[in-house]
Order: structure tokens, then sequence, then C-alpha cells
């Protein structure tokens, strides 16, 4: 193994990480240099570890200090353990939302680099694109242990965590080469149904780990981590922290013992990543076969929703898109996080009697904004997601106009059936009156309606079309201006409802007529500034 | 060659494609005319049949023409069999023959084509040429350009050359080599000359050394 080529392959795949998101020269200069995450480790190390110091050396009064002095022992024997698992979370959705034109230009593929270089250049720039998480946490802990004299732990506790990290990149570098092989196979035996399960696994990965970042499970999770880590001695992912709790209580055979068998478990891990990437990668994207059907086209599939023959293959199209690409399926998991998210706080509401007057109203937002965030969205990325593919479109005898109408169909449709399910779930979970019910169904008709048009005028004006890791489809101030007018236009949609909660305690008729009418105008002006919008697009193309 | 199909706009001036302008009338110009751009990027997600299905219908075309054009192609081009796979797994020559076929798909009354050949197979590029032969007899003209001086020199009733984006000379290619003073040189022989890069000897030199 040449150590050299793994450490220059390190900083290529730590360019590639780096110079994925940026644009602007100036931004790209600074950022796009692998040492910015030097710089950034230095000030997430620095900066909690001062604060920590001067907050525990007499600020803070003595009874947090007591508390946190017994926190800390636990706080450090958790880094090692959170940082691996941290490391495998971030390389999972990494790969996850990597777009197909990006993995399937390999380069490392076709030049002379052994799985073990790979692996190990890989593993050097998995670890150090994510240090910055480490140095936080070794920051935030170094201050207590200066106060508390638990230096010869934190140190510890600094090279377990620096093994877990590598431990953790080893573990992302095995499932790489292992899902790669398996999706690879499992797509040319099973195709369309393949993409389906594909498409569903992806938002239960993406669901799951957007809870499992909500506050109260991590707080749960990592009490339960400390209460079971002992009991748990022969899962190897502990040992780190292990190893930390017999340096903190002066057991140097569990802290040698620990310490060897992390480091061991380290060089297994990463001799498994090695074999599996020389036995398992398969360089060439696999060819998937959707059907052996015969080529009948279906004249029944035009011209629905008002639509014309033309605007209904791109719809076909975009539909497609959504339930086929990787990179898509972060926009689908929206409904599904907002909507448990939603569950889980309305969760005491459900047990207590059905939800009227204020503890109704305070519903409203609850149930307007995930419908309105996940529409603009929805239609906010409907444009730069046509990719590099988009001289398609260019090239198309479409007129904008047309393109603009058929763009909207789904973010409105997908944003009717999520905004219809929510309310199935609060008609019958909490048992909401029919006239509340109304009252949301005509209000979440209006909000999808407005919020999808000026959703798409953003879409238009600051479209990305860049295939890139993790793609936003907008650009960054697009998206930043794109959400704060939306959110203000879902405000003044909804403002007739409140105001007349506000005056009349009540929701009169006429005031959700008005903001019916608010949300349908702002729908036709968005509708014609997207329009407008979309030509100027077209005649400005940047291909 | 971007300007005439309509994804770029004119710094200056106007240009018409059969009495219509690109700049006023892009739709309509993009109706009458086929274009395979240098590296086409399809919708990967797609497979070959369903991208030429797309492309059909945003053309217009009725079922029944659809159908058969897709199925003519396909099978003149050797993607029969493959037609069903996501494009996402097809090669570079698979992308370029789809991308040609969509081009023609429409029937265009003017072929734009940016270096067409790349990555095919002799047979199908052998097609290809016959093909622009066979739509220029049935008077659809093909633009396309190359910087494959043969293959110029075999399929191109007229020929521009150009160098730094200026034109360097234009006729037919007997007509070119002869206003080069060599009319027995290849048409590779008239462009080193007429750019003024013919001599490359102490380039292939130093590489060689």
């Amino acid at each position: 193994m040449s150590f050299r080529k793994a450490y220059k392959l390190a900083i290529v795949l730590t360019k590639s990480q780096l110079r994925g998101y940026q644009r602007r020269r100036l931004i790209a200069r600074l950022f796009g240099d692998p040492r910015i995450i030097l710089v950034a480790d230095a000030l997430m190390f620095a900066v909690p570890a001062l604060l920590a110091y001067v907050l525990l050396s007499g600020i803070l009064p003595v009874e947090i200090r007591n508390a946190l002095r017994e926190i800390e022992t636990q706080s450090l024997a958790g880094i090692p353990t959170a940082i691996a698992f941290m490391l495998i979370l971030f390389g999972i959705l990494s790969e996850i939302s990597q777009p197909v034109q990006s993995s399937s230009t390999d380069l490392i593929n076709w030049l002379p680099i052994s799985p073990r270089e790979y692996v190990g250049g890989s593993t050097i720039s998995l670890s150090y694109t994510y240090s910055f998480m480490l140095a936080f946490m070794l920051g935030v802990t170094l201050g207590p242990a200066v106060v508390f004299n638990m230096f010869p732990v934190w140190v510890v506790a600094a090279l377990m965590s620096l093994l877990s990290l590598f431990i953790g990149a080893c573990v992302v570098e095995l499932l790489r080469a292992l899902t790669n092989r398996i999706s690879s196979s499992f797509y040319k035996k099973s195709g369309r149904s393949g993409i389906f399960v594909r498409l569903l696994l992806t938002i239960v990965v993406l669901v799951f780990f957007q809870l499992l970042f909500s506050g109260n499970i991590i707080v749960y999770l990592l009490q339960g981590l400390m209460q079971t880590v002992r009991a748990a001695w022969f899962v190897p992912i502990v040992w780190p922290s292990l190893a930390v709790l017999g340096g903190s209580q002066g057991d140097i055979l569990a802290l040698s013992t620990f310490g060897l068998l992390t480091f061991g478990f380290l060089i297994a891990l990463f001799g498994l990543a090695v074999g599996a990437r020389a036995v398992f990668w398969v360089p060439v994207p696999v060819s998937i076969r959707l059907t052996n059907q015969t080529y009948h086209p279906s004249a029944g599939t035009k011209r629905f929703l008002g639509l014309g023959v033309a605007e209904s293959a791109i719809f076909r199209k975009d539909i497609r898109s959504l339930t086929r690409r990787r990179e898509m399926a972060r926009l689908l998991a929206i409904p599904f996080v907002l909507a448990i998210s939603i569950a889980v706080s309305l969760y005491p509401i459900s047990g207590t009697s059905v939800p009227e007057g204020p503890g109704f109203y305070a519903l409203i937002p609850v149930y307007v904004m995930p419908v309105a965030i996940f529409c603009a969205i929805m239609s906010m990325t409907s444009i730069g997601q046509e990719g590099n593919a988009v001289w398609n479109l260019y090239v198309a005898p479409i007129k904008p106009r047309q393109l603009v109408r058929v763009k909207l169909v789904i973010p409105i449709l997908l944003g009717f059936a999520f905004s219809l399910a929510m309310l199935v779930f609060l008609g019958f979970v909490l048992r909401i009156a029919l006239a509340d019910f109304l009252l949301l169904l005509i209000l979440s008709v209006a909000v999808v309606l407005a919020e999808s048009a000026i959703g798409l005028y953003f879409a238009a004006k600051f479209a990305d079309f860049r295939d890139v890791i993790r793609s936003r489809f907008v650009s960054a101030w697009g998206s930043l201006f794109g959400t704060f007018i939306s959110l203000l236009l879902v405000g003044l949609t909804a403002s007739p409802i409140f105001v007349s909660i506000a005056v009349r305690g009540s929701v009169a008729d006429e005031y959700v007529v008005l903001s019916f009418a608010i949300g349908l105008t702002v729908f036709l002006v968005s509708w014609k500034l997207a329009e407008r919008q979309m030509t100027k697009l077209f005649s400005e193309i940047r291909v | 060659m971007k300007i005439i199909v309509g994804i770029m706009k004119p710094d200056s001036g106007n240009i018409e494609v059969l009495g219509k302008d690109v700049v006023q009338d892009p739709t309509g110009v993009k109706g009458i005319v086929g274009f395979v751009p240098e590296s086409p990027r399809l919708y990967e997600f797609l497979s070959g049949i369903e991208y030429l299905d797309f492309v059909a219908d945003v053309h217009g075309l009725d079922p029944a023409t659809k159908q058969e054009r897709i199925v003519d192609f396909l099978k003149a081009l050797d993607l029969e069999g493959r037609e069903n796979d996501l494009i996402h797994g097809y090669s570079q020559g698979m992308k370029q023959k789809l991308a040609i076929i969509a081009g023609l798909l429409h029937r265009p009354q003017i072929l734009v084509m940016d270096e067409p050949l790349n990555s095919l197979d002799p047979r199908t590029a052998r097609i290809v040429k016959d093909l622009i032969h066979k739509l220029r007899d049935d008077g659809v003209p093909t633009i396309f350009s190359t910087h494959v001086l043969e293959i110029a020199d075999a399929i191109c009733d007229r020929v521009v050359i150009m160098d730094n984006g200026r034109i360097v000379e234009e006729g037919g290619t007997s007509e070119l080599k002869a206003k080069a003073g060599s009319p027995g040189s290849t048409l590779e022989e008239v462009f080193l000359k007429l750019t003024g890069s013919s001599d490359t000897r102490e380039i292939v030199e130093a590489l060689s050394r």
C-alpha cells in the first residue's frame, strides 16, 4: 500500500466533498480548500473550550458546577460512541443524496489504486471532513475536565474518540461496498419493483434519522446508552467508551484491555472494508430493466388533468423522476417527517378531550405550516431538478407557460394529498368538529395553491441545475429568500382567520372566505410571475 | 448551433430557420429542427423507450406514428432488446444513439448535429452517414460540426472552416482544396494550411522524446 497515494486520494475526495456546494468564486476559493476544515476544527474546539472554562471557573453557581461534575465522566465516555454513530449517519445520508451522475463518473475505478489505498484515502477523507463534530465535543468537555481535574481522562477520551472516528468511517466504507453489490444484484433481478423498494427504504431511513435527531429522543438515547454501556461490553462499538470509563475509575486493566480491543477492532474493520471493496465493488453502473413487455404507446395516458399531450409527457417524466431518483427521495420523505413530528407533538392533546375553541385554534398553524412547507419545497425544487438534462426541455417545442402549468400540477396534487391525509388524521384521532374540519379544508386549498405558485416563481428565478452531491435544485439565496416569502404569504393567507379569532373569539364565515380569496389572489399573481420568470429563463438559457 | 436551435441568444443579428425567426418564434423553430448535442445529457431515470416516448409526445406525434418510428429506429441503430433498461446503465455510444433517434423522431425539416458520430460503433456511424445523405436527397439539410475532417470530407457538400470562432474559409470540399492550392491533398491538410498550424513535426518530436 502506498501511503502517499492514499493521502493524495484523501485530498481529492475531501475537495470533491467541499466543492460540491459552492458557486461564487470567493466562497469557492475560501471553502474549497481542505485546510478550511482545520480552521473550523480549531474554532469548534477552542471557542467552547474557553467558554466552558471561563463559565466553570467562577461564573456558574456551585449547584450547577456540581451537577456538571457528575455528568462529565458520562459525557467523556459517551463521545467515542456518539462520534462513530454520527459519522455512520452522515455517511449514509451522503450516500443516499448522491446524484446518479456523480456516482457513475467514478475516476477511481480505472486508476491504478488498490482497494487498500482507496479505503485508506476515503476513510481519512471522511474522518477529516466530519472532524469538526469531534473537535466540538472535545472542546466542550475540555473546560470541565481541566476545572474538575479530569484532564487525563479527557486525553483518553480524545484518543478513543479519534479511533472511533476512523471506526465510523470504516463502517461507512464497508456499507458502501456491500450496498453497492447488493443493490446492483437486486436491481438487476427486480427492476421496477427494486426501484420502488429503494424509494421506500430511503424514506424510512431518512424519517428514522430525522426523528432520531429530535431533542427528546437523543436525550433518551444518551441516558440509555450510558446505563447499558457496561452491560453491552461485548458490542465492539462501545469498547472505546468502556476504555474511557476504565480510565476515569483508575482501572488500568479495563483501560488497556478495551483500548487495545478498540485498536484491534479498527484494524479488523479496515481489513473487512478493504476486502469488501475488493470483492463486492461494482464500478460499472448496473443496467436496470424495467419491463420485458413490447412497447405499446398508451393513448389513454395523455390529456389528463386538463393537460395537453406535451404537458402530460413532462408530468409523467417528473413523476418518474420523483419516484426513481435517490436524491428526490428526501423530498418525498418531508411529509412523513412532518406528519410524524406533528403526531408526536399532538400526542398530549389526543389524550385529552375533543379540542375545541382555543385548543383547536392552536392546531391551525400546526396543520397549515407543514402543508405550506411541503408545497413550497416541492415547487421550489421542480425546475432545478432537471439538472444538466434541462436542454431536453429547451430544445423541445414547448412554451414557457406550458411548462409552468405542468410544473404546478405536481406540488398541488401532492399538497392536496398530504393535507387531506393530515385532515383525516386530525378528524379521526382528535375528533374535530365538522365545521372546524371544513375550515381547515378551505384554508389548506388556499395555502396549497398559493405556496405551489410562489414556490415555482422562485424555482424559475433561482434554478440550480448543477448535478452535485446533495444538490438543492435552487440556489442558497433563492432557497432562503423563497422560504421567507413563502412563510410570509402563508401568514397573509391565514391572517383573516386569526384576526377573526382575536376580534370575535371565533372564526366567522366571511373571514374564511376572505382568507380563501387572499390565497387565490396570491396563487393567480404568483402564477403570472412564474410565467414571466420562466419566459426569462428560456430566453437567458445557461448551457 | 445553439443559437439555431434556440438555446442561446445571439449578441447581434438574427437567424431565420425556414422563414421562422429563432428569437421571435423559438417554439416554432424547435418544432422543425432536430438537434443532437455533443454530449447528450439524458434523463437517466427513464428507460430508453420512455425517453423516446417523452420526446415523441413533446413533439405531438400520434401513438401509431410514434410506435412505428420508435420501433424502426431502435432496430436500425441496434438498441432493440435494451430499450426497457434505464438510461443510467447505457454506454456512451448507446446514449449517443438515443440522442440521434430523439433528434430524428419528429422528421425535422433541418437537422443540427454537434459531433454526431462521437462514441458510435462503425456500423452505426455508417448508418448515420448514409442517413444524412438520404435526408439531403429528400430535401432535409444537416448542419453538423466535427473535428474529424475525414468525416467532413466523406459526408459534406459544403464545409465551413472555423478557427477561434471566426470563419476562415467556406465552400465545397474540392473548392476548398483548390483554394488552398493543393487539389490532391486531404481536408485535414487544407485545414492545417488555412489555419496556419500545419507544422506539427516539432510538437510530435517533443512528445515522443
